[in-house]
């Protein structure tokens, strides 16, 4: 069956591509999304499901705090289920280290003007029963909470096609055709398709494909890894960042905690990358039962690993090239799970009217304009040889 | 990091033999077999399905090391062989080197006794971690006592420790015909064996041994319910059914039993294999999905072997354990040959009285999906698929969220795994992650074949083009304070990054 045109490709199956699609078919262009794999099948079903202001990344604030405001209302907009909880972050402190960072993050929070609550050790273990009492301090932001991502990201998908929208997955991206600094058709395994705007959302991948069209998009694919325990009863429903380690307690009750060394890859444009887990699960595991010492006892029953992308600056990018110049890029730097909601928002925007009402200013392409071609060699952010 | 020459994990009829085998060649080997099981593994019906119906005698871990132990000639064989042999060990995960990560020196074992875990690192490995047995879902298969063949093969010939009084079969088969007369051996009454085909499928002479008991047997029948108060199996209701699967009115037994058996078919466990990256393939006669392996058993990945159940499982194999010797035997002596310890001539005249099944291999979904089918007839759209997450039949078919989300609205209404369909071929990850079955402690051990085949069904896909729903580590349920790394090293501890800073990876 050919695919035939659509007003804007999607490329990429994930949270932002989807988000971005949702958008777009709600003002009434006519998407079509593909999809290498399944929906949400990479980081996005498959991340941390932290949801923040991002005091941490300055620049991402404004996406972030737009986000904040939309997930409440999501899943009376989608018709289906995120998980959304909105019970604020908490930063907890268990090293001197982890203290100065409470505090520069504190003092951003408050020059921005956003709520924020210094705890001591006792009003940190009010929040979180059974917290180590290695606790120096903490830091509240009433404003953060978490979302289950599979359940979000397909949210987004079903809304999308109950507006009309098509997905395409298990359909590869192979080449576009450019003509008069515009992209005027999509290259698929499942055969081409005409369209006049594409919206470049693959994560990893994002970096390749920008080759396509000629043009330079820095970001470095990395694995990162997470465990699972068994389900326990309610402990606490606020996100929490500490002892190395992010995490909370999902709504059937398993833990989930992420952290640790990543290591940088490469990925090809039609393969699923390996998401293989390492002996580091055993650490995440050890930190873990270090913050909690309660929940030592509970089982671990399984891990998983995602590849996520970054780019130099670990911010998001949200722009639209000049040439070709029907082309938008967006890729988030491992953050997009949470600023899903704005992003969304911001892509259909700038599609619809060149620019976004959210603050992306930022997050555009021109800051890295001194960013040669060997830059990831340059900083080591490459994978190690094999080994032999 | 321990790190051996060969490592064979499963001391069972092929593992043994396998490990004595490649001793014999002159090769160091270790033999790692996680039998005792502790209780709390055996309640979470991990690693086979256990019912929960043992003794007290299960408790006491000195006791069952002794029983494993004497259960078990070849163990004392493999040790006289100078095998290492590590009992109470489990092997809960496997690391090697892939694309995306290349930062482990060497592919290892994730190791438990229970209290620490470890890494070992190997040369060469042989998995014979066997088979397990086919879940399969009717009203009440979460009740205490209803357990699986496998699982009761263990508890009755390792442990001596089945505490079923009266126990109905289902599947007649060699493997449910097989159980039916070990029990009845061990004084256990058998009042029924049942299966959903309208003959007998197993050993002639089993059946003939069966019938001269007084067994009684069932075909075209298969289970309502199994019903009991306090959690426990009391009774098990019978139904006759007609050619389509639907059960005839009218037609139903109430046979009294405290336990109900499943031995329609087991299923290799490839988990170790999967983690390891060897290619595996779909193939109904062995049971599923079965590693490639070459006339040596050697998998994909080069350094890896298989032996027994796990390279494959057909039913005549439960009463032919000289194959499963046989093939242990071709697994140790060329892993012992592709590490050095002997030359090829000497591996030839090593498998000189090697042999072939003396059985046949035939196609087993017809029947499981016969049993699938008429279970889901009789128990309705509310049975449990997955009791781990206590998923029904009807949260699976329409993609449901779980209920203790408490979430309703028309668009979820109308989405089902029929409308996923439109979007490409089914994903039974992506099934999972949306209605939560396989995420369960038993890492969908209990759930994954009816997944698979219930997926094919919608579908109407071949069982062979559903992808294998992943495993992932650790393939036993750990707890956090047993995962701990005791050896972690203080370069570890301050190298660990917060995210992504420093933007350089810590290895090692």
């Amino acid at each position: 069956m050919p695919l035939g045109s659509a007003d804007v490709v999607v490329i990429g199956a994930g949270v932002s591509g989807l988000a971005s699609a949702y958008y777009l078919a709600k003002a009434g262009k006519d998407v079509a999304v593909v999809e290498k794999g399944f929906v949400g099948g990479e980081a996005s079903g498959r991340n941390g499901g932290m949801i923040s202001e991002r005091v941490d990344e300055p620049p991402m604030i404004p996406m972030a705090v737009e986000s904040l405001k939309i997930w409440p209302t999501l899943d009376d907009e989608l018709g289906y289920p995120t998980e959304f909880t909105h019970q604020g972050r908490l930063q907890v402190a268990v090293s001197e280290e982890e203290m100065g960072d409470l505090f520069s993050e504190r003092d951003e929070a408050l020059r921005r003007g956003l709520s924020v609550e210094q705890l001591d050790p006792s009003e940190v273990l009010d929040l979180i029963p059974g917290i180590t009492g290695r606790t120096l301090g903490g830091l509240f932001f009433a404003n953060g909470g978490h979302a289950n991502p599979q359940r979000s990201v397909q949210a987004f998908a079903w809304a999308f096609q109950d507006l009309g929208g098509r997905i395409y997955q298990h359909t590869a991206v192979t080449g576009m055709t450019v003509a008069d600094s515009r992209v005027s058709s999509v290259e698929t395994t499942a055969g081409p398709i005409e369209t006049d705007l594409v919206v470049a959302a693959a994560g990893p991948q994002t970096g390749l494909l920008a080759e396509m069209v000629g043009a330079h998009v820095p970001v470095a694919p990395a694995r990162v890894e997470i465990i699972a325990t068994a389900p326990l009863d309610p402990l606490f429903n606020i996100a929490i960042v500490g002892n190395g380690l992010y995490g909370r307690q999902a709504a059937r009750g398993n833990l989930l905690f992420g952290g640790g060394p990543h290591e940088w890859t490469d990925v090809g444009l039609t393969t699923d990358p390996n998401k293989t887990n390492t002996p580091l699960i055993r650490n995440i595991a050890r930190r873990l039962a270090e913050l909690l010492p309660g929940v030592a006892d509970v089982p671990v029953i399984r891990s998983w690993a995602g590849v996520v992308e970054q780019a130099p600056d670990y911010l998001p990018i949200i722009d639209r090239l000049d040439n070709p110049s029907n082309y938008v890029v967006v890729t988030a730097s491992a953050h997009g799970f949470g600023i899903s909601p704005a992003t969304g928002k911001a892509v259909s925007e700038l599609v619809l009217s060149g620019q976004s009402s959210i603050d992306i200013g930022a997050l555009g392409l021109d800051r890295f304009s001194e960013v040669g071609g060997d830059w990831r060699e340059e900083r080591g952010w490459i994978p190690v040889p094999h080994r032999s | 990091m321990e790190s051996k020459p060969l490592v064979v994990v499963g001391a069972g009829a092929a593992g043994t033999a396998a490990a004595i085998e490649a001793a014999r060649a002159g090769v160091q080997v270790t033999l790692i077999d996680e039998n005792p099981i502790s209780t709390a593994m055996m309640g979470l019906n991990v690693p086979q399905f256990f019912g929960r119906r043992y003794t007290d005698a299960m408790q006491d871990t000195s006791l069952t090391l002794e029983m494993v132990t004497s259960a078990n000639d070849a163990l004392s064989e493999a040790q006289e062989a100078g095998v290492d042999v590590r009992l109470g060990t489990c092997v809960w995960g496997a690391f090697a080197n892939t694309e995306t990560s290349r930062v482990l020196d060497g592919p290892q074992l994730g190791l438990s006794d229970g209290v620490r875990s470890w890494l070992m690192k190997y040369d060469r490995l042989i998995v014979a971690a066997g088979a397990r047995d086919l879940g399969i879902p009717f009203a009440g298969w979460d009740l205490t006592g209803s357990m699986g063949a496998n699982g009761a093969y263990s508890l009755m010939s390792r442990y001596d420790a089945l505490s079923s009084r009266r126990i109905v079969v289902l599947g007649s088969g060699s493997l449910g015909l097989n159980t039916a007369i070990m029990a009845l051996d061990r004084g256990i009454e058998v009042p029924a064996v049942v299966d959903v085909s309208p003959i007998v499928q197993g050993d002639e002479a089993l059946l003939a041994q069966l019938r001269h008991r007084g067994v009684a047997l069932y075909t075209s029948h298969t289970v309502r319910e199994a019903i009991g108060t306090d959690g426990e199996v009391e009774s098990v209701v019978l139904v006759e059914i007609d050619k389509h699967c639907e059960p005839i009115s009218g037609s139903e037994k109430v046979i009294s039993a405290d336990t109900v058996c499943l031995a329609i078919g087991l299923v290799p466990n490839v988990e170790l294999l999967s983690l390891l990256g060897c290619e595996l393939h779909f193939k109904s006669e062995l049971g599923g999905h079965v590693p490639n392996h070459d006339n040596r058993m050697r998998t994909s990945v080069a350094n890896v072997f298989v032996a027994g159940d796990v390279a494959g499982f057909h039913d005549g194999m439960t009463l032919d354990i000289e194959f499963a010797r046989s093939r242990g035997r071709l697994a140790g002596i060329a892993a012992a040959q592709s590490l050095g310890a002997i030359d090829e001539e000497d591996a030839v005249a090593r498998m000189s009285d090697l042999r072939p099944a003396d059985s046949t291999p035939t196609e087993v979904h017809t029947n499981w999906r016969r049993w699938l089918k008429s279970l889901v007839n009789c128990g309705g759209p509310d049975i449990f698929v997955c009791q781990c997450e206590e998923v029904t039949f009807a949260d699976l078919i329409e993609t449901r969220p779980p209920r203790y989300l408490g979430w309703e609205s028309d668009p979820m209404s109308r989405r089902s795994v029929k409308t996923l369909l439109e979007d490409g071929p089914v994903n039974p990850n992506q099934v999972k992650r949306l209605t939560r079955a396989g995420t369960g402690e038993c890492q969908g051990r209990l759930c994954r074949e009816q997944v698979s085949m219930l997926l094919a069904e919608e579908s109407g896909a071949g069982l062979a083009d559903i992808p294998l729903m992943s495993y992932r580590p650790p393939l036993r349920p750990l707890p956090l304070k047993v995962m701990w790394p005791h050896e972690e090293t203080e370069q570890v501890r301050s190298d660990w990054p917060k995210w992504f800073s420093p933007t350089s990876q810590v290895l090692g």
